[in-house]
């Protein structure tokens, strides 16, 4: 589903990510963790194809980042589903046109729209919320929202980065816990890039560290590294 | 297309300064250029009925009335220069049929007046108006005939006023045009601005170039449209309004009313080129936060 070869990306002097290479297999729930200004949100930037890479290779589902052109960026973040530490919701929508943006800027039909926004805010457990806008939810309710979003479109790959950055530690496992029921009842690939040890070591699942840009530990089942 | 018209009208409404000023200055320009395009085409409507009118008036003396043979002789020596589109003679008796018709609301010039004392003449209109001094010459050299009377002059400072107009006028309309242009850029971009963590947003779910510009694209073609609209209005208005003077000045040249057709043609240029305008303006606004 992703796969990185020697990827490199400075902004001026600063090296962000430094030879980061791996490989992400479709379905997989991968934590990418490492302390602020490890390279995580760069990383996932790069994966979004919100930055391009200096040097090396990236491939998401099948596409050469480096090769796509801006024409092509509406169709290949069709596939991906992110998620942001401060929610991106657009705060004059309510929750439900919030969530059905990503079919909306598709052209789907009314109808389809309809059905599957009801069935991401069932998953989310914000049914009953639908017609509220995001200044009158707790933190903990806009990234629900904010991942129904993410999987109303049925992505390939969901990239969350700090999702429970802004959330007190119940509500921040409470998320955790919903991303990875998501992953699998959906299916969907899931890269949740987290500085919390606490939630990392909540699961036993792959992860991969960096340290000041560089790729420091790739552990299939692992624990949150304390050295990072 | 409903959807992007909807978001543009809400952005109009909720910020109504904005709106008020882009549609102003849309008018302004709109305005001036529906007005220069009416003095330009009137120009070209007066230039175009002297043109179609006999141009040269050639009296012959009062006291002579010219035979047939002399009559024909002139025609065709004025035919063979190539130069004439038509050709009439006026008889003494037309002439004082053309006397009363002009004067029949005064008894007094109508009685004074016998057809001796009205001179026979011919009117000769040329395919050209550089072509009347020629024609005029000829006639000059007819020894019966007594004065030769022509608009050149007419025509020649009227051809120098249309083109004027049409100078001054592009210069003037091309340069509000860019004024306007650059305002409604800067008020649209103010907009995108203040828009443009959902530029963003919108972007990252997978929004294309296209539906993120159209309801910006949308704002700028409605303000064009309203602003050719009112322009168009005020500028009918004006013209009804001073039409009994326009009439009286233009002494019997017939055109005016304008069509109504011809209007509605007015407006929907002036429409067009407020859409055409805004909707630019509205475009380059969003296409520099697009780039990534």
């Amino acid at each position: 589903m992703v796969s990185a070869h020697t990827l490199t990306k400075k902004f001026g002097d600063l090296i962000a990510v430094n030879g980061v290479s791996f490989s992400i297999d479709p379905g997989e729930f991968v934590f990418l963790t490492g302390h602020s200004g490890s390279g995580k949100t760069t990383l996932l930037r790069l994966i979004l194809r919100e930055l391009r890479p200096d040097t090396g290779k990236l491939t998401v589902d099948g596409k050469d980042t480096s090769q796509l052109k801006v024409k092509d960026l509406p169709a290949f973040r069709r596939a991906i589903g992110p998620v942001f530490q401060d929610y991106k919701l657009l705060l004059d929508r309510n929750i439900w046109e919030n969530v059905a943006l990503p079919l909306e800027v598709r052209g789907v039909k009314p109808a389809d729209i309809h059905s599957a926004v009801r069935m991401a805010l069932d998953l989310v457990g914000l049914a009953k919320k639908i017609d509220m806008f995001p200044g009158q939810l707790s933190g903990g309710e806009l990234q629900r929202v904010a991942i129904a979003r993410a999987i109303v479109g049925k992505p390939k790959l969901i990239l969350a980065d700090e999702p429970t950055g802004n959330l007190d530690p119940k509500t921040a496992k409470d998320i955790a816990k919903l991303l990875k029921d998501l992953h699998s009842e959906l299916k969907t690939t899931v890269i949740m890039a987290t500085h919390n040890a606490e939630i990392v070591d909540q699961f036993t699942l792959r992860v991969i560290t960096l340290d000041s840009g560089k790729l420091i530990n790739d552990t299939p089942k692992g624990k949150y590294d304390q050295a990072s | 297309m409903t959807k992007h018209l909807k978001t543009a009208l809400n952005r109009i409404r909720r910020s109504p300064y904005q709106a008020i000023a882009a549609i102003s200055i849309m008018t302004m320009t709109l305005f001036l250029a529906g007005a220069l395009f009416l003095l330009s085409a009137g120009s070209q409507a007066v230039l175009n009925y002297f043109e179609t009118r006999p141009q040269i008036n050639a009296f012959f003396k009062v006291d002579y009335v010219p035979p047939q043979s002399e009559i024909d002789r002139i025609h065709s020596e004025l035919d063979a220069t190539g130069l004439v589109k038509s050709f009439h003679f006026v008889s003494k008796d037309e002439a004082l049929t053309i006397y009363k018709d002009l004067n029949k609301s005064d008894p007094l010039l109508l009685d004074a007046v016998t057809a001796s004392m009205l001179p026979a003449s011919v009117e000769v209109s040329a395919y050209q108006p550089n072509d009347l001094s020629v024609l005029a010459d000829k006639l000059k050299t007819e020894p019966n005939i007594d004065d030769v009377r022509y608009a050149q002059d007419i025509l020649g400072a009227l051809t120098k006023w249309t083109n004027s107009v049409r100078v001054v006028g592009l210069t003037l309309v091309g340069t509000n045009i860019l004024i306007t242009f650059l305002i409604i850029l800067l008020i649209i971009g103010v907009k995108v601005a203040g828009r443009r963590e959902e530029i963003v947003v919108l972007q990252l779910v997978g929004a294309t170039r296209s539906y993120i510009s159209a309801p910006f694209i949308y704002e700028g073609v409605l303000y064009g449209l309203l602003g050719g609209f009112i322009a168009w209005g005020i500028m009918y208005l004006i013209l009804l309004y001073s039409m009994p003077f326009l009439v009286t000045f233009l002494a019997g040249i017939p055109i005016l009313p304008p069509p109504i057709l011809f209007m509605l043609e007015v407006l929907g240029g002036e429409m067009l080129l407020g859409a055409l305008v805004g909707g630019m303006g509205g475009l380059m606004a969003t296409k520099r936060y697009l780039k990534t």
